[in-house]
């Protein structure tokens, strides 16, 4: 069995590597797609940055449930390093889908249910980082943190089901919108790289970021003691 | 199960003696909401036909904003008098506590709509009176207690506190004001909606996931 710190790093390896393999394919290996030209490139990194965005809301979500189940911070460190992370390529996501779809969709925001549904998810994301830093006890923010995720991730399912009844009632403005990307194998190939390098990266991400999240609560608790220590000391000369 | 509900009962009944006694939260509500009314009037200046069709957007939003001031203060009271520990030891299971906070929000709702629907229709001349309307605004109603009560719960817990409910609770909000003022636009405009039975499945199917959800976690959030 490896130590933690090991598998992080060889986590991280992995994850540096596949991402500038999968970079280089979209540049390289990749071909340039007949309608779109260049900016279809996006899509690889896109796609993954939203595959990530939603896979880091479930596993809050699950890390929630396991959270309340076993009442172990381990969980719930894991659950803030899942929101975290997810939240940061939530953004991502949004940002690279606003640059395809600037000149795809000739504007840089429309209200399709994808794009309501993962903003939204941005919202929640943001406001679950703010409940967290507007407390301090650990294990009343770990039980709030884990009923948050889980409520948060209930309804996100419920909001892409409205915003796309919502489209279905609205004409279609960009009558070209749906442009069924046809992605041959090189294409396919390249996409599934670059999932791929996403998810590592994400696994080796999170792991750090929680391995972080338990030096700093261990600091605490050695400076807690170390000042209980002080205290004693200065009664003890009084 | 008696017990249960006949506990929620009593609870729901003492909050709306207290609410009764002050009118507190209810007079704050009521006035905002109409105040905000008189600020959409200038900000949204529109033909009677828009008009028209927006009525049910603005009505909800306008309830949406006065409800936060009443889900803000729906624990106040056991948290001025630190009562709640009281609370807690007296009913046979923790979550009847948020059942019947739930159910007072929603009566709360209840009567903000009451009060700002007859308003409306006197300012804006045109008349909102229509019965499936009003329940559909209640099934929204529903909903927005439903999470609205979850997450007041937490907040008051917070360091932020008021700050943090609108945020907290808005995202998880969406699917409900998209129903409602889909749906209700089209009851008032009186214009076909094939999504209509959609719109309030939805509507139903989110207040029991949120209900039920609630119900399940409400003892993490009050146990320490």
């Amino acid at each position: 069995m490896l130590s933690e710190n090991k598998t992080i790093t060889i986590l991280s390896v992995i994850a540096a590597v596949l991402f500038v393999f999968a970079f280089l394919m979209v540049i390289f290996y990749a071909p340039i797609e007949v309608n779109m030209g260049l900016v279809q490139k996006v899509f690889y990194f896109h796609m993954s940055a939203a595959w990530v965005g939603m896979l880091a809301f479930l596993m809050a979500a699950i890390f929630g449930i396991l959270y309340l189940v076993h009442k172990d911070l381990k969980w719930d460190r894991l659950i803030a390093s899942s929101v975290e992370i997810g939240l940061l390529f939530t953004v991502i996501c949004i940002l690279s889908g606003m640059i395809w779809a600037r000149p795809i969709w000739n504007t840089w925001w429309t209200w399709d249910p994808r794009l309501t549904t993962v903003t939204i998810m941005a919202f929640t994301y943001i406001a679950f980082i703010l409940l967290r830093r507007s407390m301090d006890e650990p294990s009343k923010r770990a039980q709030f943190s884990a009923i948050y995720a889980i409520v948060g991730f209930v309804t996100v399912p419920l909001t892409f089901f409205s915003a796309r009844l919502l489209r279905t009632i609205h004409p279609i403005i960009f009558g070209s919108g749906e442009i069924d990307m046809n992605l041959n194998q090189p294409m396919l190939t390249t996409m599934f790289i670059s999932l791929g390098a996403f998810t590592i990266m994400y696994v080796a991400l999170l792991l750090q970021r929680a391995h972080l999240m338990q030096a700093e609560d261990d600091l605490m608790q050695l400076r807690m003691h170390t000042e209980i220590d002080a205290d004693w000391e200065d009664q003890a000369d009084a | 199960m008696k017990t249960w509900l006949g506990t929620a009962w009593v609870l729901v009944w003492k909050d709306l003696v207290q609410e009764w006694r002050s009118r507190d939260v209810l007079t704050s509500m009521f006035s905002f909401a109409v105040l905000s009314l008189f600020i959409f009037n200038y900000a949204l200046e529109l033909s009677p036909i828009d008009r028209a069709e927006i009525a049910p957007g603005l009505i909800w939003v306008v309830m949406v904003f006065a409800g936060t001031l009443g889900l803000n203060r729906s624990f106040a009271a056991e948290q001025d008098q630190g009562s709640f520990e009281g609370l807690m030891m007296a009913v046979p299971e923790l979550s009847v506590i948020y059942l019947a906070k739930m159910i007072t929000n929603l009566l709360m709702m209840f009567g903000l709509a009451i009060l700002v629907i007859p308003i409306y229709s006197l300012l804006y001349n045109q008349s909102l009176f229509d019965l499936r309307f009003f329940g559909i605004l209640m099934l929204g109603a529903w909903g927005y207690s439903a999470a609205g009560t979850l997450i007041s719960s937490m907040t008051v817990q917070t360091r932020m506190r008021d700050l943090l409910l609108p945020v907290l609770l808005f995202p998880l909000l969406l699917p409900v004001n998209m129903a409602v003022v889909k749906s209700g636009s089209a009851i008032i405009t009186v214009s076909a909606l094939p999504e209509f039975q959609s719109w309030i499945n939805l509507l139903l199917v989110y207040d029991v996931i949120m209900t039920v959800v609630s119900l399940m976690v409400f003892e993490y959030v009050i146990r320490e």
